[in-house]
């Protein structure tokens, strides 16, 4: 028994087949390829929802009234705090710039129990990882007179509702 | 083997019959006697034969593996076992998923000693696994011609963690909640992709039914799938990369001379029109038999039984832990409350103490060029010597980059775990 070695080339005595052969080749793994990667990536289109099922972003928060003048309020259930100076309302956030925890109130504003990060009264970072201060949601008074956030649109901090 | 039946047996003789026919029918082969029988065990048993018929005897000094990788194999089969059963009263509901837990210690039978045992199992894996990475880069094996199943090994870590990861959302309680709001949001630090990775995880914008939903089915079905098929394929390396590696000394140099029938020693230049004999191509023109001195053992009794005793041990070792220790269970979920402070598991918490001087150096850039080094070592480092040996001086540079690596992460795993209170400040533990 015997063994030959001698590597196929695909060369013949015609030439010019070799490369119409591997042209085909080419075409038929780029073909193959391409489906795979499209499938693969289609998979990702799936898995991506195109609805959430959390709680709306714009809600409302009761009456002015109950928010009298120095209140601090923090709405833990919506992530953010009403904060009342004067006649002037805002609605601040608390999740934590840094990885989402949710910060507490501390006697110099919000502090959080994650990594450390804390926050002034007007969500301004004073120390730990937190790279951004914690952002101002637009805040407007309803028809029906009462308070309305929406956690869609971040506004500009120190940008308060004068009632 | 089997002896000639006289044509007319009695009803009755077949029916005894039966029991031995049965297993020689399964187990062709007898318990082996002499080694033409040790060698047929291994490749006639489909469980036996992914080892080969010999093993050399370096690969059996429990000093050189300390078996790691078999321990950490059989910790993934002791999670899947365990898993699986768990599986059978887990809801992946946030409503449901708590109390499934409580009922797991209080009205289902051995519930606590599955739970504990596939807890434990998931953190020895983590540990073993990363032992076992230690153990390979310490001893040089990841050179030439392992460069690949290292890679396909620093993979298997990574499935390990996010295996571990992703487990530690589904008790719903508020370790596992925090932990994964604090990881996912780590993700979406990832330049380009992060924010859409984090958004895939959790499905949404939050750590919701959504991503609990998610996790399980990462937890149960996709990483498993992946993990069994990446283990397959670096064992089947192992074989292919001539087993494990072993000092250059272990084999004592022989010289041979090339035989007077074979054809001139330059087998391996494959020339088109010559013709080789079968022999030829096995082992190039030389034959070695019986001129090599033999280092290697049968692989039965002497691997089998070593890997019993590694499999036996490392049962006991989980179940001793498990009927000791019970598996923690917070809190239920209150994502109005974190706790204070909010920790991940022990083995992420060198990388949470990293995160808090910065998110995106400590959570994705560091780690990410740790993996990236570790990756590349086999390609960057090239030198053929040293391979075999823990610590060989050939190999101090290498060696001393790693430990320098790890040791930095346990100190700041140390720091974490230990040093850590109320809002990450750092207090004393004493
Ligand atoms: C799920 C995790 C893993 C399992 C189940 C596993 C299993 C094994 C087993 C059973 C062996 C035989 C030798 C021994 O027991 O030490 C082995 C060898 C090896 N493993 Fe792993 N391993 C895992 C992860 C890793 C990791 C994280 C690395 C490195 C990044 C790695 C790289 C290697 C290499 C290069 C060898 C060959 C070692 C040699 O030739 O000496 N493996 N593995
Ligand atoms: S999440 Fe607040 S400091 Fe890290």
């Amino acid at each position: 028994m015997a063994v030959n070695l001698k590597r196929s080339s695909g060369e013949d005595s015609d030439g010019g087949k070799t490369s119409r052969r591997k042209m085909l080749g080419w075409l038929t793994g780029a073909g193959l390829f391409g489906s795979a990667a499209l499938s693969a990536v289609s998979n990702f289109v799936f898995i991506k929802p195109r609805a959430t099922y959390g709680q709306p972003q714009r809600f409302s928060v009761g009456k002015p009234e109950d928010f009298p003048e120095g209140t601090r309020a923090i709405l833990a259930s919506r992530g953010i705090c009403i904060v009342r100076d004067g006649a002037r309302l805002a609605a601040i956030s608390t999740t934590c710039t840094h990885l989402g925890c949710t910060v507490g109130s501390a006697d110099t504003g919000f502090a959080c129990p994650c990594h450390g990060s804390r926050f002034d009264q007007d969500g301004n970072v004073t120390g730990g990882p937190a790279p951004r201060p914690l952002p101002w949601f637009q805040i407007t008074l309803a028809p029906n007179g009462e308070i309305e956030v929406d956690k869609d649109i971040e506004i500009a901090p120190g940008s308060y509702l004068t009632l | 083997m089997s002896r000639p039946t006289a044509p007319k047996t009695s009803f009755l003789a077949t029916l005894m019959d039966i029991p031995r026919n049965v297993w020689s029918s399964i187990f062709r082969n007898p318990l082996p006697s002499n080694d033409l029988e040790r060698s047929a065990t291994s490749f006639t048993n489909f469980f036996l034969h992914i080892h080969p018929v010999k093993v050399h005897k370096n690969s059996l000094r429990p000093a050189y593996t300390f078996g790691l990788g078999l321990i950490s194999f059989f910790l993934f089969v002791i999670l899947i076992v365990s898993g699986i059963l768990l599986m059978f009263y887990y809801v992946p509901s946030t409503t449901q998923a708590y109390d499934r837990m409580l009922d797991l210690r209080g009205s289902v039978a051995f519930g606590t000693l599955l739970r504990n045992m596939h807890r434990w199992a998931a953190h020895g894996m983590v540990a073993v696994v990363f032992l076992h990475l230690c153990r390979v880069f310490l001893t040089g094996s990841y050179k030439k011609p392992r460069e690949f199943n290292w890679v396909v090994g620093v993979i298997l870590f990574l499935l390990t963690l996010f295996m571990s990861f992703t487990g530690y959302l589904l008790p719903w309680d508020q370790l596992a909640f925090w932990a994964i709001t604090v990881g996912t949001a780590i993700a979406g630090y990832a330049p380009v992709i992060g924010k859409d990775i984090q958004f895939l995880l959790m499905g949404g914008t939050s750590v919701g039914q959504e991503a609990l939903l998610r996790f399980y089915v990462l937890h149960v079905a996709v990483l498993p799938a992946i993990l069994t098929l990446m283990i397959a394929i670096h064992f089947w390396r192992i074989r292919k990369d001539g087993g494990l590696s072993r000092p250059e000394d272990a084999d004592p140099k022989v010289t041979l001379e090339p035989m007077e029938t074979s054809s001139a020693p330059k087998a391996s230049v494959l020339e088109p029109k010559k013709v080789y004999g079968f022999q030829g191509l096995v082992r190039g023109p030389l034959t070695k038999v019986g001129q090599i001195p033999d280092n290697t053992v049968f692989s039965w009794p002497n691997l089998f039984l070593a890997e019993l005793f590694t499999f036996v041990v490392t049962l006991s070792a989980i179940l001793i832990l498990s009927l000791l220790f019970n598996a923690p269970l917070e809190e239920p979920v209150n994502a109005l409350h974190p706790p204070n402070p909010a920790k991940a598991p022990w083995y992420f918490l060198g990388l949470q103490e990293m995160v808090s001087y910065s998110a995106f150096w400590g959570g994705i850039g560091v780690p990410g060029i740790f993996v990236l080094l570790l990756l590349g070592t086999p390609y960057l480092d090239r030198g053929p010597k040293g391979v075999g040996k823990w610590f060989s001086r050939d190999r101090l540079l290498a060696n001393t980059i790693f430990i320098t690596f790890v040791v930095a992460n346990i100190i700041f795993v140390i720091i974490g775990t230990f040093f850590r209170g109320a809002n990450w400040a750092f207090v004393t533990p004493w």
